[in-house]
Formats: C-alpha cells, structure tokens, sequence
C-alpha cells in the first residue's frame, strides 16, 4: 500500500470507522508523514475530554415539568386519534357493518355487467384509501425535507463573509438529490405548489452547491440576493407549516 | 418503569394525556441536560435546550412512530435544539466570533501564553473549550455526538437530518479546526501527559 492517507481517512482510523484498517495499520508503520499527520490527530482529540455536565439532583425531572407545564402546546396528533375514542370507535363500527352490508346486498340483488370506462363505487373506495395513504407519506416527508433546507438556507444567510461554505454546500448536495425526487413525486401526485416551491429551492441548492468553497463575499452576497427575492426562506417555512398542517388534519380530500 | 409499562405511558402521552407526558419528563430529563450540556457547553443554554425539546417533543408526539425508541427520538430532538441554539446565539452575535477555518486558525495566536502555563490540565481544557466555541454550530453539534458521545457517521446524519456526506464532512472539519487551534497546546507537558495517559485507553 504505498498511497498516502488522507487526514479524513485517519480522522475515521482514530474513530474506529475506517474502512480497510489494515492497510492504514501497515502503512503508518512504515510512512513517516502519514504517522506524523495521525499522531497529531489523536494528540488533539485525547486532550478533548468529556465534559462534566453540572449535577443534576433526583428532583430535575419534576423541575423540569413545573417549568414547562403552563407552556405545554397543542399536540400534532395523528389523523387517526379521533378515532380511537370509544364513542366514535362505536359509530366507525356501524359504518363500517353498513358499508359491508350494502355490499353484500348490492353483490345478491342483481348481478348487471358495469361499464367499463366509469369505476364502481366499490373501486373507487379500495383505491382512494392507497392513494390517501401516500400523499400523506409525501407531504410528511417533505415537510421534513423543508425543516432541512431550511436551516441550510440560515446558515447561508448568515455565514460570516469569505467563509468555507465546503460543510454547507456537501449539505445541500445531498438536499438537492432528494428535492429533485421529491419534486418528481409532487408532480406525478398533483401536488403542483409542493412543486414550484421545491423547484425554487432546488435553483438556490444548485448554486450554493457549484460556489467556490471558499466563497467571496460578492458571490455570497449574491446568492442571499436570490434568496432573499425568491423570498425562498418564507416559502419554504410557510409550505412547510402548512404540509404539517395538512398531515395532522383529519382524513380529507386533499386538492 | 419496564418496557411495557413505558410503552403503555407513551401511548397515553400520545393521546394527550399530560400526566403521561409528566412521566416521560421526570424519566429523560437528567440525560436530556446531560447531552444539552455537552452540546452547548453552556448550563444556561443546556436548561434553555431541555425545556424548548420537551416543548417539541410535545407538540411533535402525533409524529412519533410507537415502534421507533422514545429516548432515540428525544435525542434528536435534543441534538437538533441545541443547534438552533447556537445557530441563535450566533446570529445574536452577528458572527463577531467568526467561523472560518482562519477564525480558528488565529484564535490561540492571540496572547498564546508560555508552555509552563499550559502545564496544568484545567488551562488546557479552557483552551479546548475556546477552541470548541471557534466551530460552527453544525460542526459542533456532528463533533459533540462523534467524540462525546460515540456515534458512528451514519447514526449523526439520522440525528441531524443531514446527508452521511455532509455529516462526515462536519466531523472532518471540527476536527481540523480544533487541531490547527490546538496545535500550540501539543507541545506543552501538560497536554503530552493528557494525551499519552487517554490515548492508552480506547483509541487506535
């Protein structure tokens, strides 16, 4: 093994996550520079010790509660948790012996042949409860994709001058893929809105992932500009509350 | 509480049952300060972070997954807090620390005192910590659950939501930094004998 290591390779070495550790193992034994680069690494993380966080008694807990209790919000529950009280349980119950019922007897009363250009009632009930279902996994989904690009667009926003945006723009580079899919998917669902915003977004990702790393101030500057016209950051925190809002509603027609 | 009991209280809090929720309070909230604290390196802000991800995780309880661990969730929770907050006393700051690979760079430049002084432990952790508060909130926060807490790079991207590349990306870059900070407390007797007696330990 004669290449050298890079100090991301022996950062993961000294972590215990590199990959081919025998290699890296052999190498140092006998690379010089290698060794010198990886003995300061590890110099400098062992004297990083573990901080000891200030005691905390057996009471906390309860501190905690009284502190929070009066500012306890209203819960994002689950669509479905209306329908686990007892009342409502009992009348989903009969609905559900009539719907069946119907069927029943609509299958025993008379056999007619349905025209095939317009779905039953039927197909349609056992289709739009799949269809339900998937939106609903869309729209979480990028509602948290949206969280995301959110606070990647903060720390844009307010990144000192001449930074190294290099941990911002791989950030936005795995941001952009998944936009790019999700987008598709808002299209095919008929989500148009969840779609231009993420189109919006994906132009800002794309510039901020193709900026010199070492970015300069102008071209910094420029890239809040187009943010800020966009008015990219309102828009993706407000589709984003209202995604959320969406999902926690009860079951509807979503348009 | 065992398993079943906690997973009957959970499903109350889920439903909204605030005494439920009470429970689950009292059971996290020492290890929520904890790993707030570690995040941070602040007390103040660690209690800020405790009380704003039980608010969150309140609100957020409709999301949880029953399969899924309440105490992993909470810890993303927590993580994610604790960024918002640094990323808010950041921004307060209007970034007059700097964070920039040269920020770090300079910071232990500026009045460097002698090696004699660095001798004693509890100098060196202050510098450490100078050198920590030099890191970008991301950067921290991937550092914090890398080296304090032992998470492995595909577990801080699910924590911070980030992609395994840019979680891998941030760990690299604190850890760049802080060498480059710390470079003139290597030197120093004091951190040689704080190095050689952790690196005995664990580590390669």
């Amino acid at each position: 093994m004669n290449r050298h290591f890079t100090e991301e390779e022996l950062t993961l070495y000294y972590y215990g996550e590199a990959r081919r550790r025998e290699d890296i193992d052999a190498h140092l034994g006998t690379c010089t520079a290698c060794a010198t680069t990886y003995k300061e690494i590890a110099a400098t993380l062992a004297m990083i010790a573990t901080p000891d966080a200030p005691a905390r008694g057996e009471q906390y807990g309860l501190e905690v509660w009284q502190r929070i209790r009066h500012k306890l919000p209203e819960q994002n529950a689950p669509w479905w948790t209306p329908w686990i009280r007892s009342d409502r349980l009992a009348w989903a119950a009969v609905a559900a012996t009539i719907v069946v019922a119907a069927f029943v007897a609509g299958r025993v009363w008379e056999r007619q042949p349905a025209s095939p250009a317009v779905p039953t009632a039927a197909e349609a009930t056992r289709s739009a409860p799949s269809a339900e279902v998937t939106r609903r996994i869309l729209l979480t989904s990028v509602a948290d994709h949206l969280d995301r690009s959110e606070r990647l667009l903060i720390d844009i926003m307010n990144t000192p001058d001449r930074s190294d945006i290099a941990t911002e723009q791989a950030w936005a580079d795995d941001l952009l893929t998944t936009s790019r899919l999700y987008r598709q998917d808002a299209i095919d669902a008929g989500e148009q809105s969840v779609a231009t915003v993420l189109d919006d977004l994906e132009r800002s990702l794309i510039e901020i992932v193709h900026s010199p790393s070492r970015i300069s101030a102008a071209d910094l500057e420029q890239i809040r500009r187009r943010i800020d016209a966009a008015a990219l950051l309102f828009k993706v925190r407000v589709l984003g509350d209202e995604l959320r809002q969406r999902d926690a509603a009860p079951t509807r027609q979503i348009s | 509480m065992d398993a079943t009991e906690a997973a009957a209280v959970l499903a109350r809090a889920r439903q909204g049952d605030s005494e439920a929720f009470r429970a689950l309070v009292e059971r996290h909230s020492r290890s929520v300060f904890r790993l707030a604290f570690r995040m941070t390196g602040n007390e103040q802000d660690a209690e800020d972070v405790v009380q704003e991800s039980f608010l969150r995780a309140y609100k957020q309880l409709g999301r949880f997954e029953s399969r899924a661990n309440f105490g992993t969730w909470l810890y993303r929770i927590v993580a994610n807090c604790s960024v918002d907050m640094m990323r808010m006393k950041q921004a307060r700051h209007d970034q007059s620390r700097g964070d920039s690979l040269d920020a770090a760079v300079q910071m232990p430049a500026a009045g460097t005192p002698g090696p004699e002084r660095l001798a004693e432990s509890a100098q060196i952790q202050r510098r450490v910590q100078e050198a920590l508060g030099g890191l970008s909130p991301l950067e921290r926060a991937a550092f914090t659950l890398r080296h304090y807490e032992g998470r492995s790079i595909d577990e801080i991207s699910r924590t911070l939501g980030l992609g395994t590349s840019a979680a891998k990306h941030s760990v690299f870059r604190a850890v760049k930094k802080l060498r480059i900070s710390l470079a003139p407390l290597r030197s120093s007797p004091g951190s040689a004998r704080l190095s050689a007696e952790r690196s005995a330990g664990s580590q390669p």
